[in-house]
């Protein structure tokens, strides 16, 4: 004997008959509610069936062939005129970024060269010590020069003598 | 508050460490004897920094400081004197700018003025004086701010 549950499935497909179907409609408690039963089932298979076949596929391959169709409607196919304005709109964004950052660059250099070449002579006078005059007691050094070397690498200036009177070694002394 | 009451004391302290830096300087004053010897003597410290200039600049190997003086200055009108057994650099500070100090410089052989010159030293540059040559070698003079 099938169990109940097999029993009331068996039923609902309208699989049992004779003494099976006897036995089991005898064995329902309540008949009416079981027949309403029946019939909302049957009602919800047809529904299920009748959608569902509307969308079934029937292989894997006329599925991706779908797929590959729909996909292909719906990307739009490049014309000529739609790329040449890709290309436009691509060339007016970068030439704009380059000409922006060259007249910056241009801008930023022309100030830099004229504070520079304000500031230069005041930095340079302060920078390096500077001889204002000299001179040479003539009597005793007649022939003597002097010369002034602003060495910018070294930050030295040097006064340079040249023809003061000669001593001896002497006078190296401490 | 405490983070801000730090800073203040920090910004205070490094403005007052930094005037009273600017308001004294030290000027070196030095009589250098450049020669070329066979071993010649490590060079003064003082010098250092310019050794490079001096060497090229008058092709000696050893420079030897003869005299010198140091000066803290902290009007810029002091006045002070290097001396060696026969040479005498009196410098005569006459003011004191941004850039560094305007210095009468005077050198005497004993009693004799051998050369005068004005000059703004200024802090970042030192300041050599070509002096006359004595035996083989040359005298200098270098004033270097400390």
């Amino acid at each position: 004997m099938k169990p109940f549950e097999e029993a009331w499935t068996a039923w609902l497909d309208d699989q049992l008959t004779g003494r099976e179907l006897s036995e089991f409609l005898a064995s329902l408690p309540d008949k009416p509610a079981a027949e309403a039963e029946k019939a909302e089932a049957k009602r919800l298979g047809g529904l299920l069936r009748r959608e569902l076949s509307a969308h079934s596929m029937t292989n894997e391959e006329f599925f991706s062939h779908q797929l590959r169709e729909k996909i292909t409607q719906e990307t739009p196919k490049p014309t000529r005129a739609g790329a040449r304005q890709t290309v436009t709109s691509t060339w007016w964004s970068i030439p704009r970024l380059l000409c922006t950052g060259a007249v910056s660059l241009a801008i930023f250099l022309i100030f830099t060269v004229a504070v520079m070449r304000e500031r230069n002579p005041a930095e340079e006078s302060q920078y390096l010590s500077q001889i204002l005059n000299a001179r040479v007691d003539p009597v005793v050094s007649p022939n003597a020069t002097v010369s002034i070397f602003e060495v910018k690498q070294d930050r030295v200036t040097v006064l340079w003598t040249e023809g003061l009177q000669s001593l001896p070694a002497d006078y190296a002394a401490k | 508050m405490d983070r801000s009451l730090a800073l203040v004391i920090a910004v205070t302290l490094i403005m007052t460490v930094a005037s009273a830096s600017q308001a004294a300087e030290t000027v070196w004053s030095g009589l250098v004897m450049a020669e070329n010897v066979a071993q010649p003597q490590p060079i003064p410290p003082e010098l250092t920094r310019i050794e490079g200039s001096l060497k090229r600049f008058f092709g000696y190997n050893q420079f030897q400081v003869i005299g010198q003086s140091q000066k803290l200055l902290r009007t810029g009108q002091e006045d002070w004197l290097a001396t060696s057994k026969f040479f005498g650099l009196h410098v005569d500070a006459r003011g004191e700018s941004h850039a560094g100090y305007v210095l009468n410089l005077k050198l005497y052989k004993e009693k004799e003025l051998l050369l005068e010159t004005e000059a703004k030293l200024s802090k970042r540059s030192p300041l050599v004086i070509k002096g006359p040559q004595v035996g083989g070698g040359q005298l200098l003079l270098v004033l270097v701010v400390q």
